[in-house]
This record gives structure tokens, sequence and C-alpha cells, in this order.
């Protein structure tokens, strides 16, 4: 099958906070009438909606959605959740492009994990086996999972606290030259180790922030988005990837536990459809819930080897002049948590050479991963050069 | 919040039921000789649904941990810092098990370390495996 040539047309975001008193669905329309404008399209032009395929239809369902826009859903999809769905979402725009079915699609997703009573802890109840065998034991949140995994690679791999610390030093640097961040104030190793202990030995700066807000971008034909108001930013390649795994057993058991589980599955699809290697990618926005994720992530996708995280950030450089500039914006850690939307945002921004005082000099190639265990999504975009 | 074990999936019932008798199980797939966890109505190595709930010694080691120091659960505020471990069994390969670490030798917990059972119950009489070092 001829992959039919995409683009990302248009961007939208609202100011990321810990706690909005707008209310989930209005920052969602909100994202959603940015990106349009930012496209210079009109509601009635869109003809497709995605979201993910989880959390967004039990808060802001696309029928909800295409209602207060008047769009019509002559496609209409969401799959995966969370980071994975926001990585992958072009695999729709191919399909229903490539098939006829729409012309242009409007994803989007966000959050209000910092109002919800449940915050990003709700989300896991999903899960019956954490409720019968590890909510009673106080075993109930992300932290203290991926606190386990960094333990874990200390042991196993010699990893310092201080590895761990370069990550959320980095980044809080790069938050620094984003307007938006909600992370202000540098942080410094000092600050790093003077930080409370969450989940030992874990920290929180080695933490995501809590965030509510919403993000949106509209998918159209490369050709089309040719004729739109921005210069587009093409999808040269996009990938899912997922492992035979479940929810419940993916955070602590063999198979799962420090595996990112289709990270290499869906970065080799993305790869191949470009046909560019990791080499040939300017700057990286990975799913960084954590600084140990981060880390494990740059190794799954196949920056390094499985053990040289930590070396290779120390050596390659992960700042905006860094030889793999990553989390540009800061990422979960330090711009905003809204499960990696954001980061397709930003690499947008990016590659149209609209990232201000964090831009990547002569960035060409982005790739963004989006991390939701045991599903994995990787977007290649690209700078349109005709 | 506790969830009361009447409302889990009926393949959750054994673990339960035995350490309400002071034993440690885990589902064992007779076909393919395996264990697994969590329970679940399907072997994930061989698909298979003859699955029984075989005891095991109860010494375990631990594969990780973390000292809690946060309040993620409203209940347990009093009981900071605990320790959540997860531990593998030399009788059972295959199993990893979240437990917490009790007892007063808590200063030598570390990967590696030896621990074994104890039984135990929550505020609402459900059962409890935890382990102390051994």
């Amino acid at each position: 099958m001829r992959l039919e040539p995409i683009a990302i047309a248009g961007i939208g975001e609202t100011r990321p906070v810990r706690r909005s008193e707008k209310g989930l669905r209005a920052l969602v329309v909100e994202a959603i009438e940015a990106a349009l404008a930012d496209a210079g399209l009109d509601p009635s032009d869109v003809d497709g909606v995605v979201s993910d395929g989880l959390v967004m239809p039990s808060t802001v369902p696309r029928d909800w959605v295409a209602a207060q826009f008047g769009f019509a859903r002559d496609y209409d999809g969401g799959m995966s959740f969370g980071g994975a769905a926001s990585a992958s979402a072009p695999i729709h725009a191919q399909l229903a492009i490539g098939s006829g079915l729409a012309r242009t699609l409007v994803y989007y997703f966000g959050v209000d994990w910092g109002t919800r009573a449940s915050g990003p802890y709700g989300f896991h109840d999903l899960y019956a086996a954490k409720a019968a065998f590890e909510k009673p034991y106080g075993f109930v949140g992300q932290p203290q999972y991926f606190a386990l995994w960094a333990r874990r690679y200390m042991h196993q791999y010699g990893l310092s606290e201080r590895d761990l610390a370069t990550i959320a030093v980095t980044q809080r640097r790069s938050a620094l030259l984003n307007p938006l961040s909600q992370a202000t104030r540098p942080l410094s190793y000092e600050d790093y180790f003077a930080a409370r202990m969450v989940s030992e030995p874990l920290r929180v700066p080695d933490c995501c922030l809590i965030t509510d807000g919403a993000c949106a971008f509209v998918m159209t034909s490369l050709e089309r988005a040719r004729d739109l108001a921005k210069a587009p930013v093409r999808v040269l390649g996009v990938g899912f990837g997922s492992e035979p795994i479940t929810g419940d057993d993916v955070f602590t058991q063999p198979g799962g536990m420090m595996r990112i589980p289709g990270a290499r599955q869906a970065a080799d699809k993305a790869l191949r459809q470009a046909g560019v290697t990791l080499a040939d990618v300017d700057f990286a926005e990975v799913y960084d819930c954590f600084t140990i994720s981060c880390l494990l992530q740059l190794e799954e996708i196949g920056f390094c080897k499985r053990g040289e995280g930590a070396d290779f950030i120390r050596e390659k450089g992960i700042g905006i002049d860094g030889g793999l500039p990553v989390n540009t914006h800061g990422g979960l850690l330090s711009h905003s948590y809204l499960l990696g939307v954001e980061h397709v945002i930003e690499a947008v921004r990016q590659l149209r050479g609209a990232a201000g005082r964090a831009q990547v000099r002569d960035a060409e190639i982005g790739l963004v991963g989006g991390l939701s265990n045991p599903d994995y999504g990787v977007m290649i975009l690209g700078r349109d050069r005709r | 919040m506790t969830t009361s074990t009447t409302e889990f999936p009926p393949e959750f019932a054994g673990f339960h039921e035995n350490a309400r008798a002071k034993r440690l199980a885990f589902p064992f797939c007779r076909p393919c000789g395996r264990f697994h966890w969590y329970p679940m109505p399907r072997c994930p190595a061989c698909r298979g649904r003859e699955i029984e709930w075989r005891p095991v010694s109860g010494k375990a080691e631990v594969f990780s941990f973390t000292r809690v120091q946060h309040p993620f659960d409203k209940a347990r505020t009093e009981a900071l810092p605990y320790i959540v471990a997860l531990l593998t069994f030399a009788d059972a390969p295959g199993v990893r098990f979240v437990t917490n670490i009790v007892g007063d030798r808590l200063d030598e917990v570390k990967i590696g370390q030896a621990v074994e059972a104890r039984f135990t119950a929550d505020r609402n009489g459900e059962p409890l495996v935890v382990f102390s070092v051994a």
C-alpha cells in the first residue's frame, strides 16, 4: 500500500497550569480553536476526529467535541491511550486520508489530573490485580513503580543518583527557555539532592509535574497542507508497538519491568517508513514521566545500548546545544504533564524554527516517543523541503 | 480505599483462601509446568486453562525495593516511611511478588536480601502476606 504523505498543519495548546478553573472540556475546545486558527482552517473543513482510546472517551468524548465545533466525522478513531496514542496519531491520518474517508483530521488530548481528586493514580484502578495485590501494600502509583525500576537498574548497570539528576537539571534549563513552562525556577544539582524524597531513589525532580491543560493538532495531506497558513511539518514516519502483557503485569513482572515493550518496534517502523536512521534525528521529545523512564527509552528506542543510557546522556549531551537535544521544552518533568501530546506540539514548533530561545539550530528531523506501558508510539517529523 | 476481595475476579480467590490458611501460593500451569503472576484465566506462556494454586515455602529474595516517603495513601500517612519490595522465589520461578518488608531489621534491606513470609491482615480482616528479613 502506498502511504499518503501526511503533514501537521496546525497546533494549539492551552497554558499548562497546576489547577485550572476552566474545566477540561473548555480547555480542549480552547486548544482545538487555537490549532484551527494556526492552520487557517474553519471547523467546516474538518471531517475526522481522533483522540486516544481510553482517557478522552470517558472525559471529553469525540461526539461532544464534534458537536461543539460542528465537525463532520467521516472518520472517527481512538487507539491505545495517553502518550502512545498521541505519538502514533498520524496512523489515523494515513489510513483515513489514504483511503479517501476524510481529508482533514483534528487530534486532541488533555487531562485535569491537577484538579481531579484521584489525580494521576485513579487511572490504575482499571487494573484488578493492582487493586487486589498491590494497593493493600501501599503500592499505588507511578513514582513507586518507577522507583523499583530505578533501584534495580542502579544495581544491574551502576546508574548513580547524579545520572538521574543530570536529566532533571538539563531539562529544567530547557524549560526556562519556554514561556509556557510550569516550572519557572532553576534547578541545580544541589537543589536536586536537597529535594524531598518521594519513593527512594526518586525525588520530587525525578517525577513529572501535575497539570491541567490540553493540546490539539491538525493533520491533512502534505499537498493540502502546503496551501494552508503555516509551513507544513511532514510526518516522515509513524509507528506503534506493543507487547502482549497486561497493564497489571507490565511494571513488575518479567518481560515488562525495566523494559519499554514496543519502543523498538515502534521506532523501527517509523524509521523504516521515513527512510532515515537515528543518526539523522536532530532532536527527540521522549516521554519523560520520570528521569529513569526517559533514560530507558533512549536505550530502548536505540539511541544507545542497554545499560549505557547514563554514559550516552553524559557524553552526548541532551541540552538544547547538546549532541541530541532531548525534551527541548522541558518535557513532562519541567514543562507540563499532558502525557506527551505537548511533545508533539514542541517538535512541530522546533521544525517550524519557531522555538525562540529554545530553538535547536538547523533542526530538520525530530523524533517524538510516547509511552503508555506496554504501548509505545513513535513519530518522525521533518521540515518540508520542496 | 480498600476493595473487598469479593469484588475481584474469581481467578484471584485462591490467593486469599491460601493466605487465610497461612500459606503463600501462586498459580501454576500443570500442562506447561510454569508459575505465573498475576492470576489470569489462561496461562500467559501456553494459554492453557488447567491452572492450580501451588503453595511455596515463603522464603524469598529481594529483587528491588523502595522506601516510600510520600503519602500516596492517606490512610498510611502515619506509617511513613514504609518499604515496598518486589520479591522472587527459588521455588516459584517467574513470579515477582509485591509486598511490604516489616520488622526491626529494615536497615538490612537490600537487593538480594533473603526474607521470609509473615501472615497478617488489613483493617478489614483481609489477608496480607508481608515479609521480614530472614
